[in-house]
């Protein structure tokens, strides 16, 4: 092979590399990794929204709930149509149906307090709602967007993270992710 | 007397303009936004978290500003994100891994071209070489074949 030809293929070769590797760097928010996978889930203390309070407390600490039952953790905003319209009454009815076995624990994320509340009468939600006006929490867990949600084994594991509206099929394969 | 009123109001409407929604930014050190600069906002695309005005940016921005505050370095606080979100957090790719092949990239690049370059003028130069060196009886042949071939095109 003389050294054009060893010149040429040098060139295929990168150019390939650089195209393989393009193709591979994900950038669609549901496809990237958590860096929390496999980690312990960071514990957060947070005011519950009014509605919540005569039942749950004024505020929700996490740590008083992980070593008790799985944890199905989720995200979302009262301004995050339609995504998070459209998995509110999925998870409404996914507490409804494991409350038993599974702890639901919602954030309320960078919103006004009041369309919080409108939000959360409209779907009926039982479960407990924190508000974090700031999204301080999810920066801890590296979230990128709403909704997002993590699936939180007994010991307090993140085992798996879904961005993106939740459809009954991923509710189930996260609650049994976190019942194995 | 109508238009000095007239003066005032627009006066007041420019300075109610300038204060009614629009809250002035947090008063942060240059420090805080050169440290955002080297993240991402991650509900952005193609924005670093010191220009974003998206709200977890904001956040972000203030959590840089309480950590520099705590006496924490660059790197730490830099790394406190990347064990949110990974090296995905990163603005610029890290120079290491694959990371690395990017940065190398335009290096790669040029000395592909200049080594292009190099056999492409050392070819032509080879060639013209050639011709220099032909003997003087084989030029003359060619020039008489030539002649020739013209010769009998305009018959």
């Amino acid at each position: 092979m003389n050294a054009k030809s060893l010149l040429g293929l040098l060139a295929v070769v990168s150019l390939g590399v650089l195209f393989w590797w393009g193709i591979k760097t994900k950038d669609a928010r549901e496809e990237l990794p958590s860096a929390l996978a496999g980690k312990s889930a960071p514990v957060f203390e947070m005011e519950l929204l009014d509605s919540f309070k005569a039942e749950w407390g004024e505020k929700l600490n996490l740590a008083d709930y992980l070593g008790k039952k799985p944890i199905i953790l989720n995200f979302w905003a009262s301004w995050c149509y339609p995504a998070c319209y459209q998995e509110a009454p999925i998870l409404e009815a996914g507490w409804r149906r494991w409350r038993d076995k599974v702890m639901f624990i919602a954030v309320d994320t960078q919103d006004e307090k009041d369309k919080g509340e409108e939000f959360v009468s409209r779907f009926g939600f039982t479960f407990p709602v924190v508000y974090d006006p700031r999204g301080s929490i999810g920066i801890d867990y590296g979230m990128y967007g709403v909704p997002e949600t993590f699936a939180i084994t007994r010991k307090g594991r993140v085992v798996e993270r879904h961005a993106g509206s939740l459809d009954e099929a991923m509710l189930t394969k996260m609650v049994q992710e976190v019942l194995k | 007397m109508r238009r000095w009123l007239l003066a005032a109001v627009l006066l007041l409407g420019i300075a109610a303009a300038q204060t009614v929604g629009n809250k002035p930014p947090p008063d942060y050190p240059p420090k805080v936004f050169e440290i955002a600069k080297k993240l991402r906002c991650p509900v952005c695309r193609g924005e670093s978290a010191a220009e974003s005005n998206a709200g977890v940016t904001e956040e972000m921005r203030r959590q840089i500003a309480q950590m520099l505050k705590e006496g924490k370095s660059e790197d730490e606080i830099i790394q406190y994100f990347v064990d949110r979100y990974t090296d995905w957090i990163l603005y610029e790719p890290p120079k290491k891994g694959l990371g690395l092949l990017v940065w190398l990239a335009p290096l790669i690049g040029l000395g592909l071209f200049g080594l292009g370059l190099y056999s492409y003028t050392h070819a032509t130069a080879k060639r013209e070489a050639a011709f220099e060196e032909a003997p003087e009886d084989e030029i003359a042949r060619v020039e008489a074949e030539i002649a020739r071939d013209s010769t009998r095109e305009r018959e």
